[in-house]
């Protein structure tokens, strides 16, 4: 979707602010808010997908004023009204008027431990060669997926080539919606002057990872 | 069962607007009071998970890795070429990691510009800056412009490498290291290592040469 995470060479942001605190959290509630969605009891048919569209479906001028993790605070409690499991009002109010049945005990400090080390893997294994080869040249499609997707406004209709094939990996544009499958993902290389022609250094290359359907031979 | 409606995401996203308490520190009380009522959440797990973040992971692991690739040229040539076999040498999590490595004539800088993709397990939570709308968007068009403001100078024959993480793979940047520590052992290499030069948002680490002693 063309929202407004969709961040990569917009102009107007102005100075990035280097200095700030070292503190993981520069306040107590944005420690419980990474807490609250690392430990509590989820659909099962969530997944990082659906929480990105989520957080890019936040109101623009929430989106760009609120800070992080209050953004991930209103992306959660969006999905929990979405699946049922809590009403605006309750969010509101904090006071359950109802509890999901036949859900496990939530997660326990002792079961963090574990919980910490279970390794994340995106990869599949699919039944078909990929389509590109490193050193390919290739085209980034020129529309986006209306819904969520992983290529960035900046690189579409762009040239570039194949700089490394990583596997089959889950595709997000799918997995969004809830339906999982993979495709193959490659590393694809842009000159900078290719995606921007006043671009400072001539010879600077922006590298992005991207699915095969984003991708055209040329 | 969830339906992945992004349209009744956005009316839902309204709602929440005109009728969640205006303070963030109140939002998040009223979801926490909330999940625990309903039975979806154990407050002493989120302490737990706030411990971990805070106290045990952090930028120490990847100065570790970086230190190892400094003192061992074969272990640097496996983690660059194959970085999930390399640390598991380690006994740490490499799965779609990929290193790039900074030289005298490659600058590396890691950006995610579509949302806040880092190596969290490697370097911990992200600094605020790099969760920016400044950064995000500047990160890929301006990143001269970027490295001037954290103080780095460049020279304009140097290329820079930007990798916008935009699938799950994380990016490590090795930096260079110092002259002057030839003789220095491992673990004293590794404080060397800052967070902001394993983004790519320093580069020359010879500055914390005298405060590492």
């Amino acid at each position: 979707m063309d929202g407004i995470h969709d961040l990569g060479g917009r102009q107007g942001f102005g100075p990035v602010d280097v200095h700030e605190p070292e503190e993981p959290f520069h306040a107590p509630w944005e420690g419980r808010v990474l807490g609250m969605v690392r430990a509590m009891t989820r659909p099962t048919d969530w997944n990082i997908d659906w929480f990105r569209n989520c957080r890019e479906l936040i109101e623009p001028v929430d989106y760009l004023t609120r800070p992080y993790y209050d953004q991930w605070l209103q992306a959660y409690a969006a999905m929990l009204a979405n699946s049922g499991f809590a009403t605006v009002e309750e969010l509101a109010s904090g006071k359950a008027t109802s509890r999901p049945d036949g859900l496990p005990t939530p997660m326990s400090a002792a079961d963090v431990t574990k919980a910490k080390q279970a390794p994340r893997n995106f990869q599949r294994e699919i039944d078909r060669a990929p389509a590109f080869a490193p050193g390919d040249t290739v085209r980034a499609i020129s529309h986006g997926n209306a819904g969520h997707t992983r290529l960035p406004a900046y690189a579409r209709g762009r040239r570039g080539w194949i700089e490394s094939y990583h596997g089959a990996h889950v595709f997000p544009d799918a997995s969004a919606r809830g339906d999982e499958r993979a495709e193959p993902l490659y590393t694809v290389g842009f000159a900078a002057t290719e995606l921007w022609p006043d671009a400072r250094g001539g010879q600077d290359h922006v590298f992005l990872d991207l699915w095969e359907s984003y991708l055209e031979r040329i | 069962m969830t339906k992945h409606d992004p349209d009744a995401i956005a009316h839902i996203h309204e709602e929440l607007h005109s009728h969640l308490p205006s303070e963030p520190a109140l939002r998040v009380k009223a979801l926490e009071s909330l999940l625990v009522e309903k039975g979806l959440l154990d407050s002493s797990a989120v302490d737990a998970w706030i411990d971990v973040y805070s106290e045990e992971i952090g930028p120490k692991t990847g100065a570790r890795i970086v230190a190892r690739a400094w003192v061992d040229p074969d272990f640097k040539a496996r983690l660059l070429d194959d970085a999930k076999a390399a640390l598991k040498e380690l006994d740490l999590d490499g799965n779609h990691l990929k290193a790039v490595e900074n030289t005298d004539t490659i600058h590396n800088l890691v950006v995610c510009t579509l949302c806040s993709c880092y190596p969290l397990w490697l370097l911990g939570i992200p600094p605020n800056w790099y969760k920016t709308a400044a950064y995000r968007s500047r990160a890929v068009r301006d990143p001269r412009g970027v490295l001037e403001e954290f103080g780095v100078a460049l020279a304009d024959d140097i290329p820079i490498r930007v990798w916008d993480s935009t699938a799950e793979l994380r990016y490590l940047v090795v930096p260079q290291r110092p002259q002057g520590t030839e003789d220095w052992d491992e673990k004293r290499l590794a404080k060397l290592v800052t967070r902001n030069s394993m983004i790519g948002t320093e580069r020359d680490l010879s500055r914390h040469i005298a405060e590492a002693r």
